[in-house]
């Protein structure tokens, strides 16, 4: 589903990823670990679209397709999602305003038909109900007040409306005490799917506890140093990124 | 024909036009807008422009400034002396305008609605005695230049809202000064919309005279292309524990200037006051220019007053999400204007006047995102 080859990255003319290869398949779930600076936000707004970040080496496909030369908006109506370390705060956009537009945009983008305002309510009530999203949530201003785990859960609660394809989850643990990180990951829990591809971004092995990957790579320095099973994970947090980064991959 | 009591007030008024002249930029209170090279070489004429009420609500009273022997009510408040050019002028170079009343508690719930419409000076006066209550729409009609003096009497406990649309006109050259004088406990609740002509100038003095008498200033602006926008406000409270607040937002594309210069003064012995004023604009375009200046004048103790203003750009980050979840980029700057200007909207008490504001906006701002 997805395949970046070579990646080379640069951010006001300073390469920040050097080289990245990595592919993830349908219904399988990859984690990125690093340390702060090694690159793994960068990967996120990449894939994402954001501006300022120049790719001046290698690929990025998407089932196929060029995923660069597609405006963030084209990207998420066609199934790429990022959920993000900080979400923004948009006083004056209603969450629930917030989420029809959303989901209706993406919708017209793939040619089908908007759904009105009562189906969308109806749609979102039943998902929030699941990640503890209240109505009174709904109704404020996008994130305006939000503490973080209402933010975070906001975040998944966003890509169990949407449904995307592949996921990418950037530091969704970061912020978040043990019950809320519990509850976020029982929410991208019930969305791993056959179909669906997901990229966990994240600085600790706790997330992974709760969201077990199937594939783990290590991050440094723009470049995977190493990758590894589920296992990977509780060797980093015995001995540190250290040691691994000085490891020849 | 006219009254003796106008003849001797429009000499006084035609001595002030004549004595200042035409306003340019190096007056202070025009320092960001040349209305002289703005009228050019026709200057202001001494035309009398129009007015037109669509239905007059049952318990409006209304008089007609052209005709004879006005009642009491207009000889004991129209025309009070003023020093401000333009409002000296729409009296001295006018023959004619409108003015309603309405009588002691009487609660109008149906809309007033006003059109100032083509080229020239007049007058409105509008007295609200006291405990009565009325919401006004003021509609801006097309001229290459209006000049309207505009008084407003607030009695005690007296309520009154003050809508004022004024359409997009590329050639326009608007000017009004509004001036509202407030009894004890009385409200007045004013909102300024506009979409951006050549010229467009709103000033408005607010003077609270007596206790609890609250004023609450709002506006927004969508401007393109060459429109200047300025908004003026001097809010003076006189006395003690009065309340006033503002709240001005433009968005300005092209190569659009928006000015805001607001002045809150707080008299001696007006101990207690509370004022509150904050004027913030978003530049869409290099070329796109804002003037924000709050004022603050304070001779008494005890007040509470803030003022701010901040001019910035489309915030990148905000962008971004919306159009990660799939939101169209001209879509997702179209909402973050709207959420923008959305918290000035609100201050509309009038529920389907709000709505209408909105409307408007969005289609306005439809065109520039």
């Amino acid at each position: 589903m997805l395949e970046i080859k070579n990646l080379h990255v640069a951010v006001d003319g300073k390469e920040i990823l050097k080289g990245l290869s990595l592919t993830i398949g349908a219904g399988e779930v990859h984690a990125i670990m690093g340390p702060n600076g090694s690159g793994k936000s960068t990967l996120s707004y990449v894939l994402a679209g954001r501006a300022g970040y120049d790719i001046t080496q290698g690929s990025i496909l998407y089932n196929g397709e060029d995923l660069a030369a597609l405006a963030p908006e084209q990207r998420a109506a066609k199934g790429v999602f990022l959920a993000m370390q900080y979400p923004v705060e948009i006083p004056g956009v209603t969450t629930m305003t917030f989420l029809k537009t959303a989901l209706n945009s993406q919708r017209r983008a793939r040619g089908e038909s908007d759904i009105d305002a009562v189906g969308v309510l109806k749609l979102v009530r039943a998902k929030a109900k699941t990640l503890n999203v209240s109505e009174e949530m709904l109704k404020r201003a996008l994130n305006v007040g939000f503490s973080g785990g209402e933010k975070k859960r906001l975040e998944i609660l966003q890509m169990a409306i949407f449904e995307p394809q592949l996921a990418i989850l950037d530091e969704t643990d970061s912020g978040l005490d043990i019950d809320a990180l519990r509850l976020v990951a029982e929410g991208v829990n019930a969305l791993r799917d056959p179909s669906r591809a997901m990229l966990v971004i994240t600085h600790y092995q706790r997330l992974l506890d709760y969201i077990v990957p199937d594939r783990i790579h290590v991050l440094a320095k723009g470049r995977i140093v190493a990758e590894g099973g589920k296992e990977l994970a509780l060797e980093l947090e015995a001995k540190g990124y250290e040691h691994i980064v000085k490891e020849p991959a | 024909m006219t009254l003796a009591l106008n003849l001797d007030r429009k000499a006084e008024a035609a001595a002030v036009v004549h004595g200042h002249g035409l306003p340019h930029r190096r007056i202070e209170e025009w320092k960001y807008t040349d209305l002289k090279s703005a009228l050019g070489e026709k200057g202001l004429g001494a035309v009398t422009a129009g007015w037109l009420v669509g239905n007059l609500p049952s318990g409006v009273e209304m008089f007609d400034l052209a005709q004879p022997d006005p009642p009491a009510w207009v000889m004991n408040h129209f025309a009070r002396p003023t020093q401000n050019v333009m409002r000296a002028a729409s009296l001295a170079l006018s023959a004619g305008g409108v003015a309603f009343r309405v009588p002691k508690g009487t609660q109008i719930a149906d809309v007033l609605k006003l059109d100032f419409s083509g080229p020239g000076h007049v007058r409105g006066l509008l007295v609200l005695e006291a405990g009565a209550a009325l919401t006004l729409v003021e509609g801006v009609g097309i001229a290459d230049f209006r000049n309207v003096g505009f008084e407003i009497v607030l009695g005690e406990g007296a309520s009154l809202e003050h809508v004022r649309i004024s359409p997009e006109d590329g050639e326009a050259v608007l000017v009004e000064e509004a001036s509202v004088h407030l009894a004890a406990r009385a409200r007045y609740r004013a909102h300024f919309a506009g979409f951006g002509s050549k010229l467009s100038r709103m000033e408005l003095e607010i003077a609270l005279e007596g206790e609890g008498a609250q004023a609450h200033l709002s506006g927004v602006a969508v401007l393109d292309a060459h429109a200047h926008s300025d908004v003026t406000t001097h809010v003076i409270h006189r006395v003690g524990n009065t309340n006033s607040t503002q709240l001005f937002k433009h968005v300005a594309s092209g190569s659009a200037r928006a000015v805001y210069q607001g002045k809150v003064t707080v008299a001696k012995g007006a101990d207690g006051s509370d004022s509150n004023q904050s004027a913030k604009a978003l530049l869409l375009g290099d070329a796109a220019e804002a003037d924000l200046k709050p004022e603050l004048e304070i001779f008494a103790d005890d007040v509470k007053c803030a003022h701010g203003a901040a001019v910035g750009d489309l915030d990148a980050e905000s962008l971004f999400y919306l159009r990660a979840r799939g939101i169209p980029e001209s879509q997702a700057r179209g909402l973050l204007l709207q959420a923008f200007l959305e918290d000035a909207v609100a201050e509309i008490g009038h529920a389907d006047l709000r709505e209408l504001v909105r409307t408007e906006l969005l289609t306005a701002l439809r065109a520039i995102a």
